[in-house]
């Protein structure tokens, strides 16, 4: 990193500092791995990922949706190659997508209730952030990362709801209003707690 | 229970408060002074005002016995304020760091205080009578971020303290010629300065906002930003914890917290309410509110005219008046304190937060 902070006409304005300071310490944040300031998380494979998917579609396909939910939940992908994270991601959406609107709420307050249920509620917050940044829910179809020069500058679930060129809108749209009334259902069980711990949270899906 | 205490003091925030022993002098960080109130039969007035520090004050405590004040400051320096027949007169501590200070807690012993700062380090502060100046010795490893919070053990050797890396750490502070050797305790026996007698975070590592000792100095909590309180109960030197218990709740982060006897831990923050927590070894569960939620006078139920209501309702395109929370305190809690105590059971404490507001309550 160079010492000297690069600035154009618009950051100049207010830059009293034009030395990095920090850059300049041996010890400051700038110079060392931050991650190095939790314990290591396992990584999961691609073939894990598959597997635990083919799992859960046979449990939903025996009419257990909240087991299948708990085992999404439960193997949640913190560290893993994007298309991993990708995949596990398509398979929460196709889990929530199955349960019925009169059903989320009792099944959520039977999982916050159990053993470690919070922490699962927890990481469904984590997959409904992920679901809402991520258009490409519910299309069924390979999930193809977005490069960001077609993200628009506000990457907030309305401005996606409006519909883009090239991705079906209705579909996103009604992938984005389940994961909104999951989110409104989450929220009455878990609290605003959740959403604190899904935004402090090192570990990201 | 009896109605909590208010006292609205002023319109700004309050960055910390602390009482004095006989409960008659308040002292308030507000701004960049600290400002002494009298109590004047059921009010505090306000009675001398500590000007020294140019930027925002930040933390402020009384010792209890000798009645010194300490303040730090963002100007990164601390004061102590001396009490004499003539007022308070200030020494500069020079703590030798280069970013805001940001908490300041005298030890038990009244020997030393701690500042924690964002410099990622903690100042520990003696008196050094031969030069008769304030020396600050500097806790530096393995601390990676800013420190939000200390808290000292009742053998003032231990300091436990919370940081923006999302760890709550214990450390000794031993000072040769200041300190006795402490007695042996579950954080260990030999103590030299800058000893980690214990290195703890949390499953979703929220940043840590408070830390406290229980009353005994053998448990320790902490409260970070992932809305959750941590309690940890060492088991002996370099060996795993007895038991480290995470509640997550349903709530706003807490801010502040502290232990009311070995099985008890109130704690507040963003939710402008005190919690009380219930426990021990075995495992700790969120009791509920101090909050009384049906007080008198808060027009929950009140009976509106329709005349009246309709125009409310033209006036502010609502019926009811919202604007006011159901807590007492208006706005984040910044602090808790001990009030008054009776051996390790706290039968008062008092709050103090962003809406200016102290509230001493009822345990």
């Amino acid at each position: 990193m160079s010492i000297i902070q690069q600035h154009t006409q618009a950051s100049l304005s207010d830059a009293w500092r034009t030395i990095n300071i920090d850059a300049l310490q041996e010890d400051s944040c700038v110079n060392f791995d931050t991650s190095t300031l939790h314990p290591p998380l396992p990584e999961i494979s691609d073939a894990e990922v598959r597997q635990l998917t083919n799992q859960v579609r046979q449990l939903l396909r025996g009419g257990d949706a909240e087991g299948a939910l708990r085992g999404t939940l439960e193997s949640p992908v913190y560290n893993g190659r994007d298309e991993a994270k990708e995949a596990h991601l398509q398979t929460v959406i196709e889990v929530l997508q199955s349960i019925k609107a009169s059903d989320m709420t009792p099944m959520l307050q039977r999982i916050y209730a159990s053993p470690g249920g919070s922490e699962c509620l927890d990481v469904l917050m984590k997959y409904l952030y992920k679901g809402m940044a991520t258009t490409s829910a519910g299309s069924g179809a390979p999930a193809v990362p977005r490069t960001p020069t077609r993200v628009t500058p506000q990457q907030t679930g309305f401005s996606q709801m409006s519909g883009r060129p090239g991705v079906s809108s209705e579909s996103t749209g009604a992938a984005m209003s389940v994961l909104l009334s999951w989110h409104e259902k989450v929220v009455d069980v878990a609290g605003m707690g959740c959403i604190t711990r899904c935004m402090t949270d090192w570990r990201k899906v | 229970m009896a109605a909590p205490e208010v006292h609205h003091l002023f319109h700004n925030p309050i960055a910390d408060h602390s009482f004095s022993t006989d409960r008659k002098t308040l002292a308030i960080a507000r701004d960049t002074t600290v400002e002494l109130y009298g109590k004047v039969g059921s009010a505090f007035k306000l009675k001398d005002e500590l000007k020294g520090h140019d930027k925002v004050v930040t933390s402020v405590d009384i010792a209890p016995n000798s009645g010194r004040i300490v303040s730090c400051s963002q100007d990164r320096n601390a004061l102590v304020w001396e009490p004499s027949p003539t007022g308070y007169k200030p020494t500069l501590v020079l703590l030798r760091i280069n970013r805001a200070a940001n908490f300041v807690r005298w030890s038990p012993s009244e020997d030393k205080f701690a500042v924690g700062s964002g410099d990622r380090l903690i100042a520990v502060c003696y008196f050094e009578e031969e030069n008769d100046w304030w020396v600050s010795k500097h806790l530096k490893k393995p601390i990676r971020s800013t420190i939000t919070s200390v808290a000292w053990h009742p053998n003032s050797v231990l300091l436990a303290a919370g940081s923006t890396d999302a760890h709550a750490r214990v450390f000794s502070s031993f000072i040769k010629g200041t300190d006795t050797r402490p007695e042996p305790s579950v954080w260990g026996e030999r103590l030299p300065f800058n000893t980690v007698c214990g290195e703890y975070l949390n499953n979703s590592a929220g940043w840590v906002h408070s830390v406290a000792f229980s009353p005994s100095g053998d448990a320790l909590a902490f409260a970070a930003h992932d809305s959750s309180i941590t309690v940890v109960y060492p088991s002996g030197p370099d060996q795993p914890p007895k038991a480290v218990i995470s509640i997550n709740t349903q709530l706003l982060p807490f801010v502040s917290l502290i232990w009311n006897g070995e099985a008890e831990i109130i704690a507040a923050g963003y939710d402008c309410e005190a919690f009380r927590f219930k426990g021990g070894l075995n495992g700790w569960a969120l009791s509920g509110t101090l909050e009384s939620k049906a007080r008198p006078g808060l027009g929950d139920t009140r009976e509106e005219s329709a005349l009246n209501k309709f125009r409310q309702m033209d006036l502010k395109g609502k019926a009811k008046d919202d604007t006011q929370l159901k807590t007492i305190h208006q706005n984040t809690i910044t602090t808790l304190r001990p009030y008054e105590t009776s051996g390790s059971s706290v039968k008062k404490f008092s709050s103090s937060g962003v809406d200016g507001r102290i509230v001493i309550w009822h345990t």
